[in-house]
């Protein structure tokens, strides 16, 4: 056999060794340039960054919305719905919070780029309460965005959405009316806004200032395809004028035409009543798009948790490389609350269970995972590795985290 | 208290399957305390998964050579059972299924060089012995590479016994197959795994053509059933048990050399670790380029060598969670390699763009392992493997938009070629680009590939070159940027030979003992080999002609 001749055929190692060779011979000793992939990644997921809070304003009686201003003059590219996650150190507790970005997309762009999230007071809600009693102008926060997938998708979703928020889930839905009202998002926006009394609307100036922008540009402009349309309900408030009660199937049905997509954020105990409705209407999967809710601050409230836990106390061991140490934790509290309550950190996200950040391993003990939004892999689930901002210590544990 | 030993014997940079792989050879040849630091929060690099909304979605091509049957186990497979790690592996239905939409082919092949060319004699009679005995031949060289990388040969063997290997060594994958006289038709449904070398056929060396051709028709290839996170995993769990210390979410930033050899290893968050031995999953660009401390470590030879390189390519992949069973879809192939052309050199030019992508691979998951979604749906993916130059110049605020455009591109093709419509199908959907390699696994320029396997940066060239690209004592190199290149298998190897590296060099210091014989074929074997054949053998050419 032979491919061109016996000496040329036989010489290949070596002509291909003496071309290589001859190659890095002749190459430049000059300095590795930078990789530009590695530089706009970073640009894209900078990680945590410092963020000074420059304005603070009330958002209704019981919410303030807060900008932020990066230190270093860059906040990553987000879209509408997405989240920021926060440091923060409060007394002898570290801790991570996610809330989803109230300010509009273009915003964070040009010359003076700010994002904006709006935080309602949550009865107990450490975060919260912090943020409304504590945090100043002025203030330095580390901050890491943009997270979440709960942001329109073209290529997926239909241009009409009708969105159904509940409470403090109305956030996102502020973001995608400013960025329809600037003109970079072609989509219909109808957000049925579901509250307990009118007071505990939030952002109406915002929501409404979007609807009537929207609606002069399409007036003027063939080619502004966007609108904004919101409907507060209000569950128990007699003198509201407008639609009132809980968001019903009756209503959604009347405000949805033709291919509709449905966007859900609320409170996690609001998602089975939706969930229910859409099946009810024949809704498909990818018709009906549902923001990720923290684990309900009550953990009897979780599906399948063993009511007798409540209030019952054990020990964490928590391994970090090669030291070990021993903190306390209630049953009823995800283990990721307990870390923080030490002062260990740990970065979670989304604090539903879903996105992973605080995947962790369980070396011995039991946990209760909770159901809502379980988003471990299967392998994971097989070889005992956990989600800690979703699961509950049953007994005393020792696991092991990420060193950070 | 600190969270690492005073010491290591070896810090491996990267957990991917390479640096498991590293470890858990290093932990067979006698090494105990070493420390794994993965950047990312778990294990596997590329080979890994994702869930979103509840699906659980693999995040890379899948397949995984050279694992073969349980009668007839090939390297890497004989690897997991050494180590006593057992993989739940389910076997790809077909190779493969070609269409060329502007020359109207279309072929389905399966593994066994026997089945695929009778499916050839089939289409094209009169062609399947000739494409029976190519196979044949590429399963030679496939042995033969298998053989020598374990062991070298004598120096006659080598002529006699590794022939095939030898005698296409100097060449292209396009100059042997014109020498087998296969016409273009036949050629061109050889060709559709080029891509999983990502170098175009005219300077792809055969060697790693015959190679990918044998592995991939021998074996047939697997997927596991808890997607690729679940080898990464069960390797992870092993290199752990085995006494290796593994952190997730830690980045090495520095590497310390003093008079020409490593001491230790520094990561992005401050922690200063020592060590005799370290195995870089980052590519030597950025070793050299930044990493290495101090900067006069850093040998002229070094900067040379990584200046001369060229990065092979990158994935431009859509994922997609479809609502409807493959059947309801119309979805009938596992894998299929569809374009307008199979000139790749054509297709190269036009993977130095955004797109369209003119050459794509879709699979569906589902027809490999069931198991991969709720019953009703289906995960289907469609890929591209461009360069990652074009994408140096997006701005960071056009990115999304550049996402949806590829993928647009991407579907809109698949669906003219195919006939499916999936588009109102998409329940999930995921674009991922070189720029998510970088972010999630630090791949330099996000490349998954490694260094193109050329004619000028031939795999032969690199195995003989290997000690002179020994440029700092102690430091090896795991990863797609190893010799084998690319590819889950090839990363398992590489991350071995790394061992092997390290491991002679333990004992030898161990024993203060020079140990010659750990090259893997020599330089001078081959030559000797080659000089002591020409006597005979010029003569008989010369007779014959």
């Amino acid at each position: 056999m032979k491919i061109k001749g016996f000496f040329e055929d036989i010489r290949g190692a070596s002509r291909v060794t003496e071309l290589r060779r001859e190659n890095f011979r002749e190459a430049p000793d000059t300095p590795i340039r930078p990789d530009p992939i590695r530089k706009l990644s970073d640009q894209l997921h900078p990680g945590r960054r410092p963020y000074y809070i420059t304005d603070i304003r009330k958002s209704s009686e019981t919410a303030k919305t807060f900008r932020f201003e990066p230190v270093d003059g860059h906040i990553p590219p987000f879209q509408a719905g997405q989240y920021v996650s926060f440091s923060l150190a409060i007394g002898s507790s570290v801790l991570t919070r996610p809330y989803s970005i109230s300010s509009a997309p273009y915003q964070a762009r040009g010359q003076k780029p700010f994002f904006e999230v709006t935080i309602r007071r949550k009865p107990g809600g450490f975060a919260s309460e912090w943020f409304l009693e504590q945090a100043e102008v002025g203030m330095k926060l580390e901050a890491d965005l943009p997270f979440g997938q709960f942001y329109y998708e073209p290529l997926r979703d239909a241009p009409r959405i009708v969105a159904i928020a509940g409470g403090a889930g109305i956030t996102p839905f502020v973001s995608m009316a400013k960025e329809i009202a600037w003109g970079n998002l072609d989509l219909d926006l109808t957000i049925l806004y579901g509250s307990k009394v009118h007071t505990d609307i939030v952002c109406a100036k915002e929501l409404a200032e979007a609807e009537n922008t929207a609606r002069e540009k399409r007036s003027n402009d063939l080619y502004f395809k966007g609108s904004v349309k919101t409907i507060p309900v209000m569950e128990d408030d007699p003198w509201w004028p407008g639609e009132s009660g809980l968001i019903t199937r009756e209503l959604i049905e009347r405000y949805s035409d033709g291919d509709t997509s449905f966007f859900f954020c609320g409170p996690q105990p609001m998602f089975p009543y939706i969930s229910n409705i859409m099946k009810e209407m024949g809704v498909s999967g990818r018709r009906f798009r549902k923001d990720t809710a923290s684990q309900p601050a009550d953990a009897s409230k979780i599906p399948g948790f063993p009511k007798d836990q409540i209030g019952k106390t054990y020990k964490i061991t928590v391994v970090r490389g090669i030291q070990e140490e021993e903190i306390p934790a209630r049953a009823d509290e995800p283990v990721a609350v307990s870390l923080e309550r030490a002062g260990i950190k740990m970065d979670t996200h989304c604090r539903g269970g879903e996105c992973g950040y605080c995947r962790s391993r369980l070396l011995s003990g039991d946990l209760f995972v909770s159901p809502l939004g379980d988003g471990r892999r299967a392998e994971d689930k097989e070889m005992g590795w956990f989600h800690a901002c979703s699961s509950y210590p049953m007994s005393d544990v020792k696991i092991k985290i990420a060193i950070l | 208290m600190g969270f690492y030993r005073n010491h290591y014997d070896a810090v491996i940079i990267g957990g991917a399957l390479s640096g498991l792989a590293c470890a858990l050879d290093l932990q067979a040849g006698g090494m105990k305390n070493i420390l794994i630091l993965e950047k990312h929060n778990l294990p596997g690099g590329l080979a890994t998964s994702y869930v979103r909304d509840g699906y659980e979605i693999e995040a890379t091509l899948h397949e995984m050579m050279g694992i073969g049957s349980e009668e007839d186990r090939l390297k890497i497979g004989r690897f997991f059972d050494d180590m006593g790690i057992d993989i739940d592996w389910m076997s790809v239905p077909e190779a493969y299924r070609y269409v060329n939409t502007e020359d109207g082919t279309d072929i389905t092949l399966h593994a066994g060089f026997e089945r695929m060319s009778e499916e050839i004699e089939k289409q094209y009679p009169g062609w399947g012995y000739a494409v029976l005995q190519f196979m044949e031949f590429c399963n030679k060289v496939y042995n033969s590479v298998n053989e020598l990388s374990v062991k070298p040969a004598g120096k006659i063997k080598m002529l006699l016994r590794h022939s095939e290997f030898v005698k296409t060594c100097g060449y292209s994958a396009e100059e042997v197959l014109q020498s087998f006289g296969f016409p273009k038709e036949i050629i061109e449904i050889l060709t559709p795994y080029w891509i999983y070398v990502g170098h175009p056929m005219k300077t792809l060396p055969f060697t790693i053509y015959a190679f990918l051709m044998a592995d991939y028709f021998r074996g047939g290839s697997k997927v596991c059933r808890n997607f690729s996170h679940e080898m990464s995993m069960k390797m992870e769990r092993k290199a752990e048990e085995n006494g290796a210390q593994i952190e997730f979410c830690q980045e090495v930033a520095k590497i310390y050399a003093k008079n020409g050899r490593v001491t230790g290893v520094g990561t992005a968050r401050g922690d200063r670790i020592s060590c005799d031995y370290v195995v870089s999953g980052a590519y030597p660009n950025r070793v050299y380029g930044s990493m290495i401390e101090p900067r006069e470590e850093v040998p002229e030879g070094a900067l040379r060598m990584v200046n001369a390189r060229k990065l092979s390519v990158s994935p431009v992949s859509v994922m997609m969670i479809l609502d409807g069973t493959p059947e309801e879809l119309g979805i009938k192939d596992y894998n299929i390699f569809s374009g307008d052309t199979m000139d790749t050199e054509e297709i190269w030019k036009n993977y130095h763009t955004l797109g369209p992508y003119r050459y794509l691979t879709s699979i569906c998951l589902n027809l490999a392992n069931p198991y991969c979604t709720p019953p009703g749906k289906t995960q289907f993916s469609i890929t591209a493997l461009p360069l990652a130059d074009p994408f140096f110049y997006v701005k960071e605020e056009d990115y999304f938009a550049l996402k949806r455009k590829l993928a647009e591109d991407m579907i809109a093709s698949y669906e003219k070629m195919s006939g499916n419509e999936i588009r109102s199908h998409i329940e999930e959907i995921e674009v991922e680009t070189p720029i998510t390699v970088s972010h999630y696994i630090g791949a330099w320029k996000g490349s998954v590939y490694g260094y193109s396997h050329s004619m000028d940066d031939h795999v032969v060239a690199r195995i003989q070159m290997k000690d002179e690209e020994q440029f700092i004592k102690g430091l090896a190199f795991a990863g797609a940027h190893g010799i084998s290149g690319n590819g889950m298998g090839p990363a398992i190897t590489n991350g071995r030979a790394a061992a092997r590296s390290i491991l002679s060099d333990f004992a030898e210091r161990a024993e203060g003992m020079k140990d010659a014989a750990e090259s893997e074929f020599a330089e001078e074997r081959l030559e000797d080999a080659v000089e002591s054949e020409f006597a005979e053998r010029s003569e008989k050419e010369g007779d014959a002609e």
